[in-house]
Order: C-alpha cells, then structure tokens, then sequence
C-alpha cells in the first residue's frame, strides 16, 4: 500500500516555499494532531503564505497528516524506510528534511497515538479515606472501621478532544470488601508476573 | 419501676399484665418461645416463618393466638433497645425483672441473649448506612493488538468492572487501568488495608 498518491506528494512540493525549516517543523507536528475533520481550519490557520489558494492549503495540509499518520501506524522507525516511501522526483533537500523531522518525533507521536486511541473510561486518580463509624440508628455506640474511596474516571479521550470530562465515583467498602479486593488485585499481580515471566 | 437500661421512654401499660401472663408458662414452654424469639431475631427477613411457627405454639400449647402476639412483641422490646445500647446479660436480666418476669425466666432470657448477641450485634452492623457500597469486582486484562493509529501496539491493559449499589439500584463502572496505575492501586489498596487493620 502506497503511503501517498502521487498529487498528494505534488501538494507536499509547497512546503518549498516555508520561511524556515522550523515552520515546516511545526506545520508536520500540527498536521499529525489534528484529526482529520480538523484540518480544514488548520489548513486558514497555517498556510496562507505557503499556498497559492485554499483548495492548494488543504491538499499540503491532508497530505502532511496522512504522511505522518502513515509512518506512526506502520511503526518505520529507519531513514531508509521513510525516504523510500517517496517517489523517485522528489526535490532531495525536502525529502531528507521531512525524513529528519518525522524521526525526530516519531517516538513522541507513538505515545501520542497510544494515548488518544479509544479504550474504556480511563482511571485518572485515587483518593482515601477510612472513617471509623460511631453510632447509628440501629446501634448507638460502635466502633467500626471502614474505607471511602474515590476514583476519577476519565470518559474516552477520543470522544472528549481538549475538554476531558473526568467523574468523581466515590464508595464505601467494608473491611470484607476490601479483604475480597486485594485477593483478587493479587491474583492479577501474580498472573502478570507469571507472564513476565515466561 | 426503677430506671430500665434498654430505653429511656415510658413502657407501655400492656408490658407488666403480658409479663405476669409470661410468668404462667412452664419452664419448657417458655424455653420453646425464646428458642423461637432468638431464630427471628437473627433471620428477621423470615417473618412469614415466624408468624406460621408462633401460630403453631399457640395451638400446641392451648394458648390464643392474640393475647400471644401482644407478649412477644412486649418481650421483643427489650432485645431491640438492648442490641442499640450495646447491653450485657447481666443488663437485659435486671430489665427484665424490672418488668415484672420471675428471676429464673429472665437468668434464662439472659443466658440467650449472651449466646446470640455476638451474632445480633453483627447483623445490626450490616444494616448501618453505607453509601455506594461496593458489592463486586470482576476485572480482565489482556494485550492491545493494534489499532486505527497504530498497525502493532503490545501494549498491556486491565479492565475492572465495578458494581457499585446506589441507594437501592446496582450500577456498573468500568475502568480502564494502565500497568503502573494498576500497581499505585495495588499498593494504595494495601496501605488502607494496614489502616483498617490498626484501628480494629
């Protein structure tokens, strides 16, 4: 599968006329984390000195991203793998600036990806307390310890974008409960090192 | 009447005719309506029970059901303030003979109430109010294989599913955990529990 189509490598020929290497650097970084519905702003945003008009800007734009995002998903992490993914025409000096940026960030961008793909509500934090219950309608005077415990749940990020709703669950565990917990945490612990392990 | 330990409110006038008409069962008998008194209190969920096996006492033991019913919810009224007060045998004994029954039905009634009230008191624990208490935990963890942005990740997730009860309804909360935050919650996990431990 071919990383760009040949126009989309025509559209990169643009970044020729940047003012310096360091806006072509920023341009790649931007285009990497912006999702695909967000490159038409960044495209007004960005370009307006790079491209002849805005049909030109979206097209440096989305090939920019689709370069980067190309190298991030197949995991190339050798000059030689991101230079020949470039045709045979290609101005010299710009392919190896591209290739030298992309490396630069390529580890970055990777924990980036990771980051952001879906997964099920994140944990964010924990908190705790524990309490020592005294007296209650049902019993006047007691001593009973028990634990409060909060987590902060984070919704997919993917979904949130720059605004993470993040939820406070606060419960309360008995000290059975929390016996029962940590033989089960410990179960996990144990399996994870036995794969570790192996 | 001298002060009583298990409450401060006036007793009812019914209390001291029911404890004189206690007063006439035989030793057996009485030791039969505890022995029945003590298995609902302990199950108090079971009410249809105890209500077929009062009846059948009753029958048993040529008694009317009615004048039955008023008895034991007087006798009922010293274990209920009892378990809230935290009272000794020694405590319900005084109540009782304070209330009209004969010194050898309440040394019995308190000999029971010593017997059963470790596991009373436990069950009176357990109805104390808890908020969003956790009920389960189940969990999985597994291998991210790859993804839309990325063609192999590697990378190790667990996933814990929580059933939290809320008020009266079970809510699920699933969390997603990295390896080094299910760790930090491992080891927080073990530092409450050294908490709850030193103060027991």
């Amino acid at each position: 599968m071919a990383a760009l189509q040949e126009v989309e490598f025509a559209a990169l020929q643009s970044l020729l006329k940047a003012p310096s290497k360091d806006a072509v650097r920023q341009l790649c970084q931007e285009c990497f984390s912006s999702p695909p519905a967000g490159l038409g702003l960044l495209a007004q945003r960005a370009c307006p000195g790079l491209a002849a008009g805005p049909d030109e800007a979206e097209q440096l734009v989305s090939a920019l991203h689709n370069l980067t995002r190309h190298v991030v998903y197949r995991g190339l992490t050798r000059a030689e793998d991101i230079l020949s993914l470039f045709p045979e025409n290609f101005h010299q000096n710009l392919k190896n600036l591209l290739t030298k940026i992309i490396l630069e960030n390529i580890s970055a961008w990777r924990n980036e990806a990771q980051a952001s793909q879906i997964s099920l509500p994140r944990l964010v934090d924990i908190d705790w307390r524990v309490d020592i219950k005294t007296s209650s309608d049902s019993i006047i005077r007691m001593a009973v310890p028990t634990c409060l415990l909060q987590l902060k749940i984070q919704e997919d990020v993917a979904l949130c974008g720059n605004n993470p709703v993040v939820s406070a669950l606060t419960m309360e565990l008995s000290k059975e409960t929390l016996d029962t917990m940590l033989e089960g945490l410990g179960r996990i612990r144990d399996q994870l090192s036995a794969v570790a392990n192996k | 009447m001298g002060l009583l330990n298990f409450t401060r409110d006036p007793v009812p006038e019914a209390v001291s005719g029911d404890m004189h008409n206690l007063n006439q069962l035989s030793a057996q008998q009485f030791s039969a309506l505890t022995e029945l008194l003590f298995r609902f209190l302990t199950e108090p969920k079971e009410v249809e029970r105890f209500l077929t096996q009062l009846s059948d006492f009753a029958t048993m033991n040529k008694i009317s059901l009615g004048p039955l019913k008023n008895i034991v919810k007087s006798i009922l009224l010293v274990p209920n303030g009892a378990l809230k007060r935290n009272l000794s045998s020694e405590q319900v004994r005084a109540d009782f003979i304070a209330l009209g029954l004969s010194e050898e039905k309440a040394s019995y009634f308190a000999e029971q109430w010593k017997v059963n009230s470790p596991a009373l008191t436990r069950l009176a624990v357990g109805q104390t109010l808890m908020i969003n208490q956790l009920i389960d935990m189940e969990w999985k963890f597994g291998v991210t294989a790859g993804s839309s942005e990325l063609e192999k990740v590697g990378s190790i997730f667990l996933q814990l599913k929580l059933v939290i009860k809320k008020g009266s309804q079970l809510e699920n909360v699933y969390v997603e955990l990295t390896l080094p935050q299910f760790y930090s919650f491992l080891h927080e996990m073990e530092r409450v529990k050294t908490s709850l431990e030193s103060f027991s």
